[in-house]
């Protein structure tokens, strides 16, 4: 009797090792391509333009939008960039009525968004042009 | 600049990442290898004790002759199976043994997984295994033939030497005899004395003795001056010569005379064989040796010693001589000699040589069986039957008349090679009779200090007699 | 890691799954002897783990794979031992146990440690003194005198000394420019690191000597800015590898056993030989759980464990092992790589080529693929120091895959 369902399981023993090296190996995949099942539900985000190994600090492919995310070098951002232009708190997008909202939040050098510095708060729309620091930010809003 | 530097450390660390990276894929590589390639022989080592706890539990099938006597089986003693050799010395070589203390050897290795009926692993056996694990393993039926293998080794008692006696059509060994023997009963009281002895009871000679053929190597010879044509030019043989600068010179120093490949075949003029010898080259008698499988590795039911055949860049034309009459550096086995004669009687086909006939399952169905097999083609028909011929006079007339059979045709051909003893083995190969071939046979008596008709004929005579008249 | 609970709950799964399998398969086996401490020690172990790699995932914000490999690496272990001894087993439960709460205790220690990367000098007083401590009480198990014993309990320093040295060496090239400013400051680490191998082949614990070496070697070979040095460094190994060879008749028998152990099979490659007769014998699915005989081989527990799993788990899980083994290399060298600070890139790079080389040199032994060293195969033999020691240095990996900040605030 343990000897017929000792021979049954080593195959699912095997085959179970093999399943988890390849759940992992798919999870380290998407780590590295920064593609997140999450930022492709979301209908916003935000999509790095700069190659990502021209920067010498770390940041990400995508960062996905919510209802407030702000963004700066401090640690208590929601998108945390070490890059020495972008101020502890830079800017903040806020959603209000299924649209987006930029402001800068008094960084030092300034927020652009296609190319002309903001001022105050402005509504984004799919495809706009986010500039901070050295990074490059495309807006994308599926919606 | 510092960004120069974090992507030389970048890359330095990629070339660590890498050789790591190459170290576990060798690992995996070599683990599959070994797996697909080493672990069978590995496993049959004798020291793994997992072979062995199959054989607590699984009766050893028997080993049976070809008319179904018993030469060995195992039997119940108390908790695990004692393994019983009916006929001690006479099957040593051949069924080899098979104790825990000393490991197995023989028949009783090479068939081991068929004796203990294990089946190769596969999913499905292994469940099956499982479910009803099988209590009782597969017999082998030999070829050998009892009643000859008795008198084949009474004929050699108190000699040193092997016989080999085959179906020359089929490759059936009828009788396979090797002296000194051991008595695989009683290895285990007798091991180190055994071990010991400087004849080395424990080598099989039949298949792992390797001696200089003398003049039974000339049919080989014969067969490369038939071949190329250069048998018919004749050959006066003055008793004595020089080749390449050295002395070559008759038995006894006689002097044959003018004559031709009968005549030289009969009368064994050593001379006649140098001279044509070196006439058709060292290459032609390579070819024509390795086509009855020297230099190459006999398949067979145990592990046969290559024979061997010299050849090397410029020898010269003393050392060619030599071995075109069987001396020197030719060296061949028993067995591959008993199929040289084979070939010869079978129309120049070389069939493997059968130890094991079948594999008998414990319900009595035949699980496999051996097939006739030509391993290569020896020499054309035409060839074949001319040599035979020849041969048959030399037993009518010549150096073999000592295995001369009223009634029955025999074709044969002695040798006495001289060897670095002093003592000359004594050689006798044949088959009968030579109109329709039913067995055929190769005898050496190792250091019997005469020659191959004196000693060895008699021997083959009293053989083929037997065989002809009980084996069906 | 934006809803990491989703993605990660597949393999966590799968190792709960596999875990309460295997149990239940052993006790089986052991349904004659089983006891309900074993069910409570081996049920609050899957709980254990499986808490654990939840609970990682909401503390940490580095990685969150090289525990989850771990755990898997720890389990295979775990459950190959206890199918050999059950006692054992038992300890192994208990040791795994602690080896979790050290990994716990090191991440939140150490992420909170500053400056140590200048304490350069006492890694080298502690290793040392450690060695010493090892030649002067140490007891000689199986040729090898590496061991402390304390009443029953038995301690391995080099374990611990495997740990230090790399921090020795990550604080010798953070402070590089500081140390070769001093006369002869180049050459302070390398004559460090030849007295630990010294120590150790006195020891004659030719598997530490391996590892210590190949660690070095690595390291050296990405940080040191001369690299006559590292030529230097690679050529006096060479020749005192050769000279080892031929001086000491103990290297000499590990290189003849390793060329032919069919020769020695009798002696000193009856254990190589058994081991390779297990392998042989497993085939590609192995014999099943507790239908094979991993216990001929000796010692099979500690340095053999991979041929008793190769037996009955098959060369498919041998392989898988050897697989996370190398997913667990990469993930530390990519935790190396997206490091800020240089000081814990170094360690992160030399524990993960610590694991590998480990690893390796183990796997291959029993293989026969190089010669054979006793030393343990991390996170899966059965060993106390091994394991803890091993958990502890992947507590320092959890720090290290973290995005630090230590200029600021």
């Amino acid at each position: 009797m343990f000897n017929i369902v000792s021979v049954i399981f080593k195959y699912i023993f095997i085959f179970i090792i093999y399943v988890f090296i390849l759940s992992i190996i798919r999870l380290i995949y998407l780590d590295i391509k920064g593609i997140y099942p999450i930022a492709v539900n979301n209908s916003a985000y935000l999509k790095l333009i700069n190659r990502k190994d021209t920067l010498p600090f770390k940041v990400r492919e995508y960062y996905p939008l919510g209802d407030k995310v702000t963004l700066g070098r401090s640690n208590n951002n929601q998108i945390v960039i070490k890059d020495p232009y972008i101020s502890k708190q830079h800017l903040r997008v806020i959603k209000d009525e299924d649209k987006y909202y930029l402001e800068d939040t008094n960084s030092a050098n300034g927020t652009f968004l296609n190319g002309e510095r903001v001022m105050d708060a402005v509504c984004l729309k799919n495809g706009d042009r986010i500039s901070v620091g050295q990074v490059d930010f495309l807006f994308v809003n599926k919606e | 600049m510092k960004n120069n530097s974090i992507n030389k450390e970048i890359r330095r660390v990629i070339v660590v990442l890498v050789m790591i990276c190459v170290l576990f894929v060798s690992l995996m590589v070599y683990l599959t290898y070994f797996q697909v390639f080493r672990a069978e022989s590995v496993k049959m080592n004798s020291y793994n004790k997992r072979l062995w706890i199959n054989e607590e539990k699984i009766l050893r099938g028997s080993i049976i002759d070809r008319n179904g006597k018993i030469l060995a089986y195992s039997e119940k003693d108390g908790e695990t199976y004692k393994r019983v050799y009916n006929y001690g010395n006479l099957y040593g070589h051949i069924i080899g043994y098979s104790y825990r203390e000393l490991g197995k050897a023989g028949l009783e290795l090479r068939y081991n997984n068929e004796l203990l009926n294990i089946s190769k692993s596969s999913a499905l056996n292994e469940l099956k295994n499982i479910v009803a694990p099988n209590t009782e393993g597969n017999t082998l039926k030999l070829t050998i033939d009892h009643h000859l293998q008795e008198l084949s080794r009474s004929l050699l008692q108190g000699k040193k030497g092997a016989i080999v006696a085959m179906n020359p059509t089929t490759g059936e060994i009828y009788s396979m005899v090797s002296m000194p023997d051991f008595n695989p009963s009683a290895l285990r009281e007798s091991w180190s004395d055994i071990v010991e002895d400087e004849n080395s009871p424990l080598l099989n000679r039949a298949i792992s003795g390797l001696y200089q053929p003398g003049s039974t190597f000339k049919v080989i010879t014969a067969i490369a001056a038939i071949e190329t044509g250069t048998a018919e030019k004749g050959y006066t043989c003055k008793g004595s010569t020089t080749i390449g600068g050295a002395p070559f010179s008759c038995y006894n120093k006689t002097v044959h005379g003018n004559l031709q490949l009968t005549e030289a075949l009969v009368k064994s003029c050593n001379l006649y064989f140098a001279e044509k010898g070196v006439e058709v080259g060292i290459e032609k008698l390579e070819e024509v040796s390795e086509r009855f499988y020297m230099n190459k590795t006999i398949p067979f039911d145990l592990p046969v010693v290559k024979s061997s055949f010299p050849n090397r860049m410029n020898m010269d034309k003393a050392s060619v001589a030599a071995a075109s009459m069987g001396q020197g550096e030719v060296l061949i086995s028993p067995l591959n000699m008993a199929m040289i004669a084979s070939a010869i009687a079978n129309n120049g086909e070389v069939v493997k040589p059968i130890l094991v006939k079948e594999i008998i399952s414990p319900e009595g169905s035949i699980v496999d069986f051996a097939e006739r097999e030509v391993l290569s083609n020896g020499t054309d028909g035409f060839t074949a039957s001319e040599l035979t011929n020849m041969m048959v006079e030399v037993v009518q007339r010549g150096t073999g008349k000592n295995a001369r059979i009223s009634g029955v045709k025999v074709a044969g051909k002695t040798g006495t090679a001289e060897n670095h003893t002093g003592k000359d083995h004594a050689w006798f190969i044949g088959f009968a009779p030579a109109d329709n071939p039913k067995v055929a046979l190769a005898v050496v008596l190792e250091e019997e200090g005469s020659s191959g008709g004196t000693a060895a004929a008699p021997i083959a005579k009293k053989i083929i007699l037997e065989a002809l008249n009980t084996i069906e | 890691m934006f809803n990491g609970r989703i993605n990660y709950r597949l393999p966590r799964n799968l190792l709960f799954v596999f875990e309460l399998l295997a149990l239940m398969l052993i006790f089986l086996y052991y349904r004659h002897t089983l006891n309900r401490i074993t069910v409570i020690y081996s049920l609050a172990l899957i709980l254990l783990v499986y808490i654990s790699n939840f609970l990682l995932l909401k503390i940490t914000s580095g990685d969150n794979f090289i525990f989850l490999i771990v755990t898997m690496l720890v389990s295979i272990g775990v459950i190959m031992i206890y199918r050999i001894d059950p006692e054992l087993g038992i300890k192994q439960i208990l040791w795994i146990g602690m080896g979790i709460m050290l990994f716990f205790m090191t991440y939140l220690v150490f992420k909170r440690i500053r400056g140590w990367e200048n304490w350069f000098l006492l890694y080298a007083l502690a290793s040392i003194a450690l060695f010493i401590l090892t030649l002067v009480l140490g007891t000689n198990i199986k040729g090898a005198t590496n061991w402390i014993r304390i009443g029953s309990f038995g301690l391995q320093p080099s374990e611990i000394i495997k740990i230090l040295a790399i921090f020795l060496i990550a604080s010798y090239y953070t402070n590089h420019e500081k140390f070769t400013r001093m006369k002869f400051g180049k050459y302070y680490l390398l004559g460090i690191i030849y007295v630990f191998v010294l120590f150790l082949f006195l020891q004659k614990d030719l598997g530490s000597v391996l590892i210590f070496l190949s660690v070095f070697i690595a390291l050296q070979f990405i940080y040191e800015e001369d690299r006559k040095l590292v030529l230097i460094n690679l050529s006096i190994l060479v020749v005192c590898a050769i000279a080892g060879y031929f001086l000491f008749s103990h290297v000499q028998s590990r290189v003849h056993t390793w060329l032919d152990p069919w020769k020695y099979i009798d002696t000193r490659g009856y254990q190589i030989t058994q081991s390779l007769f297990a392998i042989a014998e497993g085939g590609f699915f192995g014999t099943g759980l507790g239908l094979g005989y991993p216990e001929f081989i000796p010692e099979v527990h500690t340095d053999f464990i991979f041929p008793a799993i190769c037996e009955e788990m098959g060369i498919f899980t041998g392989i898988g092992i050897i697989m996370l083994f190398l997913i667990l290399v990469y993930r530390g060298f990519k935790i190396a790589i997206n490091q800020k600070y240089k000081s814990y890139r170094i360690v992160a790079l030399g524990i993960s080529i610590l694991f590998g080389i480990q690893s390796f040199i183990i796997f291959g032994g029993v293989l026969n693929m190089i010669p054979l060293t006793g030393i343990t195969i991390p996170f899966v033999s059965y060993g106390g120091s091994s394991m803890l020691s091993s958990f502890i240095a992947l507590g320092i990996l959890q720090v290290a895959s973290e995005e630090l900040d230590l200029d600021e605030e």
